[in-house]
């Protein structure tokens, strides 16, 4: 009896397949049930948004940044405003600082609540998670409506401050918002921290350790689910966020599950900034007047703040024209791919996918 | 806060490190020569001293007589943040060594530099490009590739008198 030979072969997990989240493409080259081999295949969303943006003004480049990463708007928003105030020295009003935390760290809650749901469902939690997280972030989105206009695409920062001033009952309406929060991340560790099919799925799956997440420029929830309190928020504070009291969590074995449980407790410390930001918000204006032709002096800038999804940097260099010279996004979900091989080679296909979803990908930002 | 690093102290520690590495420095930033690029980046990395054990970005500038590639590095013990940068003059083939030696984080963002602005990195493992297809015609983020037919521009066309297009003339491909 000869035991049965298998040839390598490729599948493609992508372009379009709910676990890509997105129009994204891996090939994966199988021997059985094993991968041996991944290959990104990605640009089907490129917009070249680098290169529109050089022939747009400061202002007008504003709505680009919602469109990178579709699922937190605000945060490319204030990444963007911080690198044209730091380029062009412009400083912003105590109030506005306080509203961009508040949006800043109510996004991350969308995000994460986006990002666990799809998460747990890809490892197979099917539906009930996703729409217990879709619940409460449809109530976030009521009040990024209720401020901006909009849900998904605020277009809320604006160079020296925020567009407009918090809308009457909003800290009432925001209130209740955060109250339903606690409750929804309690249900969720409950329903899937100790479950042994999620355990099952997701611990020892896609291991990073320390160093290779360093080397491979890792941020976000994946630098922490390694182990390494790296949080921007706390390493290098804008927007005041020195003055709020929160923990940064982190993991320790770098597997999906600690990937998972990092966000989960963002997710409690974010409840906890926003409780602080509006018990202390102070009065006064929300903007800083700016001329719209805004041109800022020769020079060069590089700001980033922590998105949800990672370190989100601007990279802006000016040569006293009206638009930028050069524009340059460092976008969290690209970078977090580069790992993406060495975490699935050696698994299972169904590990890949589970991998892919701990990475918490938005393929607007991977292609720009 | 994290601290920027001077031009200054960042051209010290190079020269620390690799002597003869340094190609000039600026306020804030420090070029590094093409041929030591790779030695100083690893020795940085290595160093206890400066601790840059972290890419934090990399990309590519065109200056229309120059292209830059960016390097923003940093130290998660000692928080702090520096820029290096290194350059070439050749526009037809505009090569720079490749880092992901030394930053397995680079590998892609050099893809996209090269994908975008043309730039070799010379001894990367895998330079494809990323986003576009193979056979696209011309680099998208050079300066003398136009966004659109006939150069252009519907944001800046509301501001009178600000229009860009009065740049050195290089042979625009379009």
């Amino acid at each position: 009896m000869s035991t049965i030979q298998g040839e390598p072969f490729i599948i493609n997990i992508g372009p379009q397949h709910p676990s890509t989240h997105g129009v994204f493409r891996i090939k994966a080259t199988v021997d059985g049930e094993r991968v041996i081999d991944a290959e990104m295949v990605m640009g089907y969303l490129h917009r070249s948004m680098e290169k529109l943006a050089e022939e747009r003004t400061y202002t007008q480049n504003i709505p680009f940044t919602d469109r990178t990463d579709y699922l937190s708007s605000m945060s490319n928003n204030l990444g963007y405003v911080l690198a044209v105030e730091k380029l062009a020295g412009i400083d912003v009003p105590d109030r506005g600082q306080a509203i961009r935390v508040i949006m800043a760290e109510f996004q991350r809650l969308a995000s994460h609540c986006m990002a666990v749901g799809a998460f747990t469902n890809d490892t197979g939690a099917w539906q009930t998670p996703i729409m217990w997280c879709f619940r409460e972030r449809e109530k976030v989105l009521d009040l990024f409506e209720m401020t901006s206009g909009a849900r998904l695409t605020c277009n809320y920062m604006r160079i020296g401050g925020v567009a407009f001033d918090l809308p009457k009952g909003f800290e009432e309406a925001a209130r209740k918002t955060l109250a339903g929060f606690p409750q929804l991340i309690d249900e969720l560790d409950a329903m899937l921290s100790g479950n042994e099919i999620f355990l099952a799925r997701t611990k020892g799956v896609g291991v990073l350790t320390p160093e290779m997440a360093t080397n491979a420029s890792l941020t976000g929830p994946m630098l922490r689910g390694s182990g390494i309190a790296w949080d921007i928020r706390k390493a290098d504070p804008y927007c005041g966020y020195e003055q709020y009291d929160f923990q940064i969590p982190i993991g320790y074995n770098g597997d999906s599950y600690d990937r998972f449980s990092v966000r989960l407790e963002e997710m409690r410390q974010s409840v906890k900034i926003i409780q602080q930001a509006l018990d202390r918000l102070p009065g006064g204006p929300h903007s800083t007047q700016v001329p719209l032709a805004l041109r800022p002096p020769k020079g060069e800038a590089y700001a980033r703040v922590e998105g949800p999804r990672g370190e989100l940097g601007y990279y802006l260099v000016s040569d006293e024209g009206p638009s930028p010279f050069r524009f340059h996004i460092r976008p969290p979900s690209f970078i977090n791919l580069s790992a993406l091989k060495e975490m699935t080679v050696g698994g299972t296909v169904a590990d890949a996918i589970v991998v892919l979803g701990s990475i918490d990908i938005v393929v607007g930002e991977i292609d720009r | 806060m994290t601290r920027e690093l001077t031009g200054e102290e960042l051209a010290a520690a190079a020269e620390r490190l690799v002597p003869g590495s340094v190609a000039r420095t600026e306020p804030h930033c420090c070029y590094i020569k093409p041929e030591h690029l790779r030695e100083t980046m690893t020795a940085l990395r290595d160093d206890p001293e400066m601790d840059l054990v972290y890419l934090a970005n990399l990309c590519g500038v065109d200056y229309w007589d120059r292209f830059e590639v960016v390097y923003h590095l940093h130290s998660f013990v000692k928080n702090q943040i520096g820029t290096y940068k290194c350059e070439t003059h050749d526009r037809e083939k505009p090569v720079i060594p490749s880092v992901v030696p030394v930053w397995h984080g680079a590998w892609m963002q050099e893809d996209e530099a090269y994908d975008l602005l043309g730039i070799v990195f010379e001894g990367h493992p895998n330079l494809y490009r990323i986003f576009l297809w193979d056979g696209y015609p011309g680099w998208p983020l050079r300066k003398d590739f136009l966004s659109m037919p006939g150069g252009l521009q519907p944001g800046l066309n509301e501001f009178a008198g600000v229009s860009r297009r009065g740049e050195p003339p290089v042979r625009m491909t379009e």
